[in-house]
């Protein structure tokens, strides 16, 4: 195979990234103004906007608190996106970089609207604190201008950044097919991209004299000190063993321990919750350059790459993770324009079988063996979340066509006036009985599917697919009014309370997300497969002569309101308007001025 | 879900994430704080969040009587003396397993410590965390207060984290012992280090004799004791013969017992709980299977001095010093990539390396063996339990059947209910059918908890709630069938009645786990607007024959204090089952027209009528 180049791999020009460096850099040396914007038109390809953001502060532009600073994004300007769907479990940021985020924002919106309306292509980059801020705008930019007004798609490039939010900014990057704009530079022994794997506690007592190294070297670049070297052994030390930790930590899991030994101690001690993303390049010492994106090996090669061959090293490599810091443009002038060595370390397995290159790679990473098996252990889990979606898309026939059949079934009860739903509920003929097995069968798919995305088994993408969203909404709306019918039917209500609270399943309340997320519909918006359960519930409160309560009556206005959308959008049956149904029943038993002439049309259609 | 094939050995791995905290570092600092300055004591410290309570390592043992320090003692008696301190320990014994054993002195010198405890209570009171530490006999003393807390936070319902690490501890208790720490899912709350060559976890395996151990303990607390003052610990002053002997004497009893564990008798052996952490010069690996453990401290001191034996029990200030400084350092054991090796066999390498056996030395080849097998069979519950939910899911059209079965029995022109409708079903083809589910779930459960006992399935599997709720509703499903069938067979006149003498014994672990789990949760009882699906009394019919047995009974009976007697019952059972209905806790089958429940009902009516009749 070809060895390929940097700007095959990446998909951006090797001149516009140096250009990026160093205007990161410059905007590090002028840091009284907040955005620098450079035009750049370079030889081959078109033009482009750098964006670049300066990169000094001190600790509280680090660390919120004593810990590790991680806020979660509920709330902020990244709520929409930066989520698990389902699980509806939101990313953890570092809270004093969505502050510094928020702080330009207005600022930065008036410059891109303008290289937007120019049509250009936008690059935002970022040295060291520069670095998150170029991340976020760029997650900001992706979320405001190329999802809703198909923009043209960004490049983020950061130099010796630090880490920005935990595992699920990374996986949800990954779902919105975000990552490949995302590339980080990080020179082998650079501490700055390892900080934030220790917390603020453990390494307090030497963070502001590296803080005022960087500041005085970043001023000028000859700069060397002697005194820092001890405090730059100990704040190396403590960095390394927290990185230590988190990625021992992972790797356990990675590598399938069942040891509870692992859960009781995470009681004990902090981990940090903070993940690379993006594509990531590492810079070795002897000019090469090493590429690879999976998220955990990413982890494993912060921490692996720094260990020392041996303790005598310690004082060298502790002030050169300093002083590597700032030596990024140097570096990519030297090793990105002239002859390059680019190896990707993707897909993982190759560092099983013998190949040449990779393991020189490694080794000038200084990757030891027990380093090895945890990128592979990461591949593997990769490729294990791959069969598992192999797994499952193989049952999308089956699935179909379960689905079919209740859409028949659906379909013949309309005959006898009643509706499936309430024919299922009251299991008179065979054929309930049998749908009730269809849906029992449906629901072991499902519940499976459910189990992986919530231990993360499945691939990033996958709540992303296009066909999955299509067939989750499709089963959404004809089998969950089965398992309302079936929870009121046993009264579950008495055993546990309502459907919609104690008894929904979450196979429903995932798809429902998917599909409000993929229509960028408001939460809880698209509940038309369970109105039936309210329905249940609001009928026992409003007969039997009892008064309703104004609170009920909201719900029923609300409720009947509801009903005539998604009618109107066809996204709830006809068959609910049959004479002898639950809901026609209940809404003949309304008071007259509830019912309105819509519903009261529909009724006398079927 | 189908756990993949393991291709990779964590016991390196997990050591490496151990040592890379501070836990063990500042454990070790305590406990030889509390060995240097409080013998016989503890001391404590907060660190952080986190409480931590070190007991001194020097402590007098009871070492005077005859009897080898092999005996164990029933922790179930000894702690009846003080009113159930680890109760839910014991309830999480097995009927038919030996009961928990423990080591009789170490228990003594636990109840001997017992004024220490509002002390512990205390420190708790300012932790977040706790964590129980203690070297040699201390770290028994830890192990005890810290199970002791765990039982203790357990019935207040309160889940403060606690961990224990011990260092070159013995051994504590029997298999049974360590079972019941797992059925609590308390195996990850302990870790005990051991260094390589120390040979005081791997003691009690031996019948020593008083003279011997008392020989050991004073040399080992004088070098504990001096060790503020950095004494290099001296050597045993006993001629070299001597040594070798009781060297030799303990590695046969060490060799045997690591036989045993394997397949053999294993009552009255002493059996490691928790997790083990093997440390050397070269790293560590930590294990948990226990059968693994006993073999690795076998394999471990195969070809060592007495001396090296005796010294590195007072050693493990360096082994944690240097273990928990090895992050720092890239460890290679071969040049360049993983080579030819595949990745487990290249993990397991490392394993050995860490544990400190080199490649070439004999024990080499048995202890990958035995990392091999712990990690087969630590994964193997894992996946039966995985396959037991592929299982189970088909079962639920079975399910849907026997449902669709009832709600046709119940709404059936002869109004009997699902109950008495089965029993009358005779060889009526659905009646057949069903019966046949009935078989084919009853086969189902029996395997899942013949699995069960013999330890196949994850420890904690009585406590996962899916499995809880699915047993449970199986039983409300079934049993009713059960009954019938037992019933219908007339079995009652042979073998007795079926709460009794009848009921299988599914069902009565099934009960046992939905109330602990109730128990527990404390599930809200509303109360209900229309009958129940299922009546939440599986044994309802049950109880209902014996009533009507007695009904039959009063009428032929002329003993009248027997007839008082069935009188009582009757009476009984009529409040139970009236209350029952009444709460609505029983389907609508209990109360069909024609079930033997409303017949029964009406019986007792026209019997007391007639009884008024008679006495004016």
């Amino acid at each position: 195979m070809a060895v390929e180049s940097f700007r095959e791999m990446l998909k951006i020009d090797e001149d516009l990234t140096v250009k990026a460096c160093s205007v990161a850099m410059k905007a590090h040396r002028s840091s009284d103004q907040l955005i620098q914007v450079e035009n750049f038109s370079g030889s081959s390809s078109s033009e482009a906007v750098i964006f670049s953001f300066p990169g000094s502060g001190s600790e509280k532009d680090w660390f919120s608190d004593a810990s590790f600073g991680a806020k979660s994004a509920k709330g902020s300007v990244f709520s929409e996106y930066l989520r698990s769907l389902g699980t509806d479990e939101a990313a953890f940021l570092n809270e004093a970089f969505l502050q510094k985020f928020e702080y330009i924002r207005k600022q930065l919106q008036d410059k891109v609207e303008e290289a937007v309306k120019g049509n250009k292509k936008i690059v935002f980059t970022g040295h060291s604190l520069g670095g998150p801020v170029a991340v976020l705008a760029t997650i900001w930019f992706l979320q405001e201008y190329v999802k809703p007004q198909n923009a043209k798609p960004p490049f983020c490039v950061t130099f010796g950044s630090p880490l920005v939010g935990n595992h699920i900014l990374s996986h949800a990057l990954e779902r919105e097919k975000w990552s490949g704009y995302f590339i980080h530079f990080v020179m082998r022994y650079d501490v700055v991209p390892r900080i934030l794997l220790a917390p603020l506690s453990s390494i307090q007592q030497q963070f502001n004299q590296i803080l005022n190294f960087f500041k005085l070297k970043s001023m000028s670049a000859g700069y060397e000190s002697s005194e820092i070297t001890n405090d730059a052994s100990n704040f190396f030390t403590s960095v390394m063993r927290n990185a230590s930790t988190i990625a021992s930590h992972v790797a356990c899991n990675l590598m399938g321990s069942t040891n509870l030994l692992l859960e009781t101690i995470t009681n004990f001690i902090q981990l940090s919750p903070y993940r690379p993303f993006g594509t990531y390049v590492f810079c070795t010492e002897n000019g090469k350059l090493v590429t690879l994106k999976n998220s955990n090996a990413v982890l494993q090669l912060l921490f692996y790459s720094c260990q020392l061959s041996n303790e005598t090293e310690l004082q060298t490599v502790a002030y050169k993770s300093l002083r590597d810091h700032f030596a990024y443009e140097s570096e990519l002038k030297e090793n990105l324009l002239g002859m390059q060595d680019v190896v990707s370390i993707d897909p993982l397995e190759k560092i099983g079988v013998a190949d040449e290159r990779i393991n020189q790679a490694l080794d000038d990473l200084g990757v030891s063996t027990a380093a090895r098996l945890c990128l592979l252990a990461s591949g593997e889990s990769e490729k294990q979340k791959r069969k598992n979606q192999d797994k499952i898309d193989s049952k999308k026939p089956e699935i179909d066509k379960i689905l079919k059949e209740l859409e028949s079934y659906r379909d013949a009860s309309k005959d006898h006036k009643v509706g499936y739903y309430d024919a299922f509920k009251l299991q008179k003929s065979q054929n309930d009985f049998k749908a009730n097995v269809k849906r029992l069968e449906l629901a072991g798919i499902w519940d499976e599917i459910i189990e992986m995305l919530k231990r993360y088994e499945l691939p990033d993408q996958f709540e992303g697919e296009k066909e999955w969203l299509e067939i989750g909404t499709r089963y959404r709306r004809i089998v969950e009014p089965l398992d309302i019918a079936n929870y009121y039917r046993h009264l579950k209500n008495d055993d546990t309370g309502p459907y919609k609270i104690k008894g929904r399943p979450r196979r429903y309340r995932y798809t429902q997300r998917w599909r409000e997320h993929e229509e960028r519909m408001e939460a809880g918006s698209s509940e038309e497969s369970c109105f039936l359960a309210e329905v249940e519930e609001l009928r026992t409160r409003t007969v039997n002569g009892i008064i309703p309560s104004s609170d009920i009556m909201t719900r029923v206005q609300k409720l009947l309101g509801q009903v005539e959308e998604w009618s109107h959008h066809n996204v709830i049956g006809k068959d609910v308007f049959l004479e002898e149904s639950t809901f026609v029943k209940w809404w003949k038993s309304l008071p007259p001025h509830l019912r309105s002439p819509y519903i009261n049309a529909q009724v006398l259609s079927v | 879900m189908e756990a993949q094939a393991s291709s990779f050995e964590i016991g390196e791995m997990l050591s490496t994430f151990l040592a890379s905290t501070p836990l063990l570092s500042e454990a070790w600092r305590l406990c030889s704080l509390a060995s240097t300055t409080a013998p016989m004591r503890f001391v404590s410290e907060l660190i952080g969040d986190v409480g931590y309570v070190a007991f001194s390592g020097i402590q007098m043992v009871d070492v005077s009587e005859p009897a080898s320090c092999r005996e164990m003692v029933p922790l179930e008696s000894a702690s009846g003396l003080i009113g159930g301190l680890f109760h839910p320990l014991l309830s999480a014994h097995n009927e038919g397993e030996e009961p928990l054993m423990l080591q009789g002195g170490l228990l003594k010198l636990f109840f001997g410590c017992q004024n220490f405890r509002d002390q512990v209570l205390a420190v708790l009171e300012k932790s977040k965390s706790m964590v129980f530490t203690g070297h040699s006999f201390g770290g028994s003393i830890a192990s005890l207060y810290a199970l002791w807390l765990l039982c203790y936070l357990h019935s207040s319902s309160s889940s403060i984290p606690i961990f224990c690490i011990t260092f070159g501890s013995p051994l504590l208790g029997n298999e049974s012992f360590s079972r019941a720490i797992l059925r609590e899912r308390w195996g990850g709350n302990f870790c005990h280090v051991v260094s390589k060559h120390d040979i005081m976890p791997r003691l009690l395996f031996a019948p020593l004799l008083t003279h011997q151990l008392h020989l050991l303990l004073n040399h080992w607390h004088l070098s504990m004791a001096s060790q503020q003052i950095g004494n290099p610990a001296g050597v045993l002053q006993v001629p070299d013969e001597d040594k070798a002997e009781f060297l030799r004497f303990v590695l046969a009893y060490l060799e045997r017992a690591s036989q045993l564990a394997v397949e053999g008798e294993r009552r009255e052996m002493f059996w490691p709980f928790g997790s083990y952490l093997f440390c050397s010069k070269e790293g560590g690996i930590c294990l948990e299977n226990a059968v693994s453990v006993i073999k690795m401290m076998h394999l471990m001191v195969a070809t060592v001095s007495l001396d090296e034996c005796i010294m590195d029990h007072l050693n493990y200030g360096d082994y944690i010093g240097n273990f928990s400084s090895q992050f720092l350092k890239r460890r290679n054991f071969m040049q360049g990539g993983l080579g030819p090796c595949s990745s487990y066999e290249a993990g397991l390498a490392l394993a050995l390396q860490s544990s400190g056996l080199a490649w070439q030395e004999p024990a080499a080849t048995p202890a990958k063996e035995c990392l091999k097998m712990a990690r087969r069979s630590d994964r193997k519950p894992i996946l039966n339990c995985a396959n037991l939910a592929v299982t189970i899911s088909k079962m639920m059209p079975y399910r849907a059947l026997l449902g669709w079965y009832k709600t046709f029995c119940d709404e059936s022109d002869d109004q009997m209910g699902y109950y008495d409708s089965f029993k009358q079903s005779g060889s009526s083809k659905k009646g057949h059918k069903v019966n046949m589910i009935r078989h084919k779930l009853a086969i189902f459960w029996n395997k899942v908890i013949r699995m069960l006992e013999n330890n196949e399935l994850p420890y904690d599997f009585h406590k996962r709630g899916k499995w809880v709720n699915a047993a449970h509703f199986y039983q409300l499903l079934v049993e009713p069938l059960d009954i019938a069938e037992y019933y219908r067979w007339g079995t009652h006149k042979v073998e007795g009645h079926y709460l009794e003498h009848g009921r299988e014994r599914r069902h009565q672990i099934f009960d046992k786990w939905w109330n602990e789990k109730t128990a527990l949760n404390g599930e809200g009882n509303n109360k209900r607007s229309e009958f129940a699906s299922w009546t939440q009394d599986s044994c309802f019919w049950a109880r209902v024959e014996e009533a009507r047995e007695w009904l039959a009974n009063l009428r032929s009976e002329n003993d009248p204090r027997k007839k008082e007697l069935l009188w009582e019952n009757i009476n009984n059972f009529e409040r139970y089952a009236s209350n029952l209905v009444e709460r609505m806790e029983v389907s609508k089958d209990v109360v069909a027209k024609n079930s033997s429940y409303t017949l029964w009902v009406e019986d007792l009516r026209e019997l007391k009528s007639q009884v008024q009749q008679i006495r004016p």
